[in-house]
């Protein structure tokens, strides 16, 4: 795709995506029913599970990538771990201010060490290692095969934190939706969830595009910097 | 194969018996557990909490933290007058280089969290006549996974202009399985507790060793090449 095309892709999915984003919160004020044991305070659930859907999405679209950056040394493999992984701080940022609001009420304390919360903090200072990696070498090169070990070593890690994290303690909420035996939620309130999923994977992507389209337009910039010096 | 064991014997060689005659790591680190210690003694209300009780945490947590000081000078001596290059153009493969800078890290690693062990079961009380085969065999496993990630990530800070500042901002947070499962496995230990009630976590530990060693080994050449 040319950076012109990538620019419109980013637009037509960032505006879908903004226009699903009212439409969410239609949906999360107006329309999904109150959920009975928590009341009025389990509505941000809609916005918090889909960031942190996306932000899972980033990491482990940013280590796809960076392997294969790794294999092939195409630098636009390279460019779209580096948005993925900028996408994913966004959300996992998302997921952390939401996280600790809606805890405040329902848990009566802003933090525990509950197992997703931890791993999505932990998930944050990878994403953040990654970029000041990424921005501490001289040679660019260099910052991008560093980086892209970092996204690939980061999401290795995630099933161990899961687990360890989950082992050391469990307050969090059961999981409603991906379950062995089909979820449990009720039909209004998955119509709601999976809207926002839809979503918040739309934004990602109409941003990831947009960002991609910038890091292209500077690589050639660069590129013809270079060849008139 | 025979070859390749030689050349991961030749760095593992070197590495040591330059820490044996330089003593610059060892001595450092060594210093660095013995004065954690004694620090977190004082940071430690001894009327709410008995100090044998989160002593087995404070081990890990000195482990991580001179783990650290130590791992990361691996590639300190061979930053200088272009060793590092020197040994990358030897006929040898990446991932012997690496496999030898691991074990000679560990073999450090695992000296100093013996002598941790050691000078934390006197400073805090900790009962070591129980099952001090498998709290050594668990320190083993731990100093192995902690090693295999810092020593990869070394070779990465090393790199930048940062340098060691930014070894704790990468390894930290893939550390917490390791701390989670080491301190998980160890407090029952010290307490008496038989090994069969760990030994879940000490699997979960060695998986994360194993992950680690075979991850950094794949992904060092990645780091080093030029």
């Amino acid at each position: 795709m040319t950076t012109a095309g990538m620019r419109r892709g980013g637009i037509v999915l960032t505006v879908l995506g903004l226009a699903g984003l009212i439409a969410l919160y239609w949906m999360c004020f107006f329309w999904v029913s109150t959920e009975v044991n928590q009341g009025v305070v389990q509505r941000i659930f809609y916005v918090h599970v889909p960031a942190a859907w996306t932000s899972f999405l980033a990491i482990g679209f940013a280590a796809l990538a960076s392997g294969m950056y790794l294999w092939l040394r195409d630098d636009r493999l390279d460019r779209a771990a580096l948005c993925a992984i900028e996408g994913g701080l966004v959300f996992a940022t998302l997921v952390l201010t939401t996280g600790p609001l809606w805890g405040k009420i329902a848990w009566g304390t802003y933090w525990t060490w509950e197992p997703r919360l931890t791993l999505t903090l932990l998930l944050w200072f990878i994403f953040v290692g990654y970029i000041m990696v990424r921005n501490s070498t001289e040679d660019p090169d260099k910052g991008k095969r560093f980086a892209a070990v970092v996204a690939i070593i980061g999401a290795m890690d995630i099933p161990f934190i899961h687990l360890s994290v989950v082992w050391f303690r469990s307050l969090h909420p059961e999981p409603v939706v991906a379950k062995p035996d089909g979820p449990t939620l009720p039909g209004d309130m998955l119509v709601t969830l999976l809207f926002g999923v839809l979503v918040f994977s739309l934004l990602f992507f109409g941003l990831f595009l947009f960002r991609y389209a910038v890091e292209a337009l500077r690589a050639e910039a660069d590129l013809r910097s270079r060849s008139t010096a | 194969m025979n070859t390749y064991l030689t050349q991961v014997w030749a760095i593992l060689r070197k590495d040591l018996v330059l820490e044996i005659r330089s003593r610059e790591r060892i001595g450092a680190m060594c210093a660095f557990a013995v004065l954690t210690g004694v620090l977190f003694n004082f940071s430690i209300d001894t009327t709410t909490v008995r100090p044998n009780e989160v002593a087995t945490g404070l081990i890990w947590m000195t482990l991580i933290f001179g783990g650290l000081l130590g791992v990361g000078r691996t590639f300190h001596l061979e930053s200088q007058d272009g060793a590092l290059q020197g040994i990358l153009m030897s006929p040898a493969p990446k991932d012997a280089i690496f496999l030898g800078k691991l074990i000679a890290n560990f073999v450090l690693l695992y000296v100093v969290s013996l002598l941790v062990l050691g000078v934390f079961g006197l400073f805090f009380g900790i009962d070591l006549d129980r099952n001090l085969g498998w709290v050594v065999f668990v320190l083993g496993i731990g100093s192995l996974g902690f090693v295999a990630v810092g020593t990869l990530f070394a070779a990465v800070a090393a790199g930048t202009h940062l340098r060691e500042t930014l070894l704790p901002v990468l390894v930290f947070p893939l550390m917490v399985p390791m701390v989670i499962y080491g301190v998980g496995a160890m407090t029952p230990l010290v307490s008496g507790r038989p090994f069969t009630e760990v030994e879940g976590n000490v699997r979960m530990l060695g998986a994360f060793a194993l992950a680690a060693v075979a991850a950094g080994a794949v992904l060092f050449r990645y780091v080093v090449e030029d």
